[in-house]
């Protein structure tokens, strides 16, 4: 019979082991808690910091501001005003610039009886005692339509001759 | 040896008395997971939002001391005379004398008899919209020729308030010019904070200039015999 059996060897080896066993997880337990302390406090003092830090600042600039609130709606009225008169003066038509230049164009003897004009169209009719100042007139708009120069196009609506003025009546259209 | 484990209540009190030192650490590390999924995970969006309120709120500061800024640059004297500018050449309301004084200035200047004109006011109580041009349409004969007629179109063209021609009809001796003068009421004062303030262009600058050097700017024609309805010309300050 053996005498070397040592029972008492073995309890103690497992007793080791679970004396390891229960050290390494009270080791997870206590990290766990250092950790969730530590990141818990982080993130509360990073959110102190961060929610504190231009209030202040920020208070004082809206204070400094009140008091030059006149002077801020003084700007938005300067800045309204400017963007209006300047879409007025950009789409608005010069219908003197126009009648200018046509008038330019028309011969000394020919006579404007009547020149209207808006937006959209022109309409002259002149006279003269002979044809030669209309035929002018006429080249010199059609050059102008041509070259989309103010018009871009011309009618001739009529051309008389007034037995009684012993004149030439011509009345032309054109489109702006 | 049999597989068959034996759960009476002898047993689970042998089992517990075993394993009792490992109760207390997994019963802390549960309550860690717990706590960290519960508590931990929130507070880090918490942090995440906050940081980024942080950088919206550092932007707007920034705007505001931008702001700030152009407020103590601009220089009042400078920012109400060009104010005084602008609402004479586009008038926050129906501004009559500002009109008749126009029409006789461009008259004189030119040499043009005025006929008899009227204006089309429409309703003086009703507050209108805000945001549009608004005008008030003049009719108006004339007794010239063609040329003096275009002559005092141009002038009326540079006068103030602004004006736009819409018809000539020109005779040999009369006429018929339709005019159109502009106001516009001030549409809703942006007043919120974090708005940029914007000082007067270059181009603003030199728009101002072009309507200081329109011609009846500082020669008024009528300013005693005529005053608008209100007794002065409307001035939101």
């Amino acid at each position: 019979m053996s005498t070397d059996i040592n029972l008492l060897l073995r309890k103690d080896e497992e007793s080791l082991r679970r004396q390891k066993r229960l050290k390494i997880f009270n080791f997870i337990a206590v990290f766990f808690l250092i950790e969730l302390g530590v990141i818990s406090l982080i993130l509360f003092l990073l959110i102190q910091v961060n929610s504190f830090s231009s209030t202040k600042e920020k208070d004082d600039l809206l204070r400094r501001m009140s008091q030059l609130q006149e002077k801020r709606v003084k700007l938005f009225v300067l800045g309204n005003r400017i963007d209006g008169i300047q879409e007025i003066l950009d789409k608005r038509k010069d219908l003197s610039k126009i009648t200018s230049t046509i008038l330019a164009k028309t011969p000394a003897k020919l006579s404007i009886e009547e020149f209207e004009i808006d937006n959209k169209i022109i309409v002259i009719t002149a006279n003269s005692s002979s044809l030669f100042p209309i035929g002018e007139l006429i080249n010199s708009l059609s050059d102008m339509a041509h070259k989309k120069e103010i018009i871009s196009s011309l009618t001739l609506n009529s051309l008389v001759f007034d037995e009684i003025k012993n004149s030439y009546q011509v009345s032309v259209k054109s489109n702006l | 040896m049999n597989g068959k484990i034996n759960l009476d209540l002898k047993s689970l009190i042998f089992i517990f008395g075993r394993n009792k030192p490992y109760i207390l650490p997994i019963v802390v590390i549960l309550t860690c997971i717990i706590l960290f999924f519960q508590f931990t995970i929130p507070q880090f969006k918490t942090f995440l939002r906050v940081r980024e309120e942080a950088k919206d709120a550092e932007i707007k500061l920034e705007l505001l001391k931008e702001n700030l800024k152009v407020l103590v640059d601009t220089n009042e004297g400078s920012l109400d005379s060009q104010l005084s500018t602008l609402n004479l050449a586009l008038p926050l309301s129906k501004d009559f004398s500002g009109i008749l004084n126009a029409i006789y200035y461009a008259s004189q200047k030119t040499g043009v008899n005025l006929g008899t004109f009227s204006f089309q006011i429409g309703d003086l109580s009703k507050s209108e919209k805000d945001d549009k041009f608004l005008t008030i349409d003049v009719s108006m004969p004339l007794n010239a020729n063609v040329f003096a007629v275009n002559s005092f179109v141009r002038t009326i063209s540079n006068t103030i308030p602004l004006s736009e021609v819409s018809l000539m009809k020109m005779g040999e001796k009369t006429a018929t010019v339709n005019l159109s003068f502009y106001y516009k009421p001030l549409g809703p004062i942006d007043s919120k904070e974090d708005s940029r303030i914007y000082p007067p262009t270059q181009k603003g600058l030199l728009l101002i200039n072009k309507l200081v050097s329109f011609e009846n700017i500082s020669s008024p024609i009528l300013p005693q015999l005529i005053s608008s309805p209100s007794g002065e010309k409307s001035n939101p300050f």
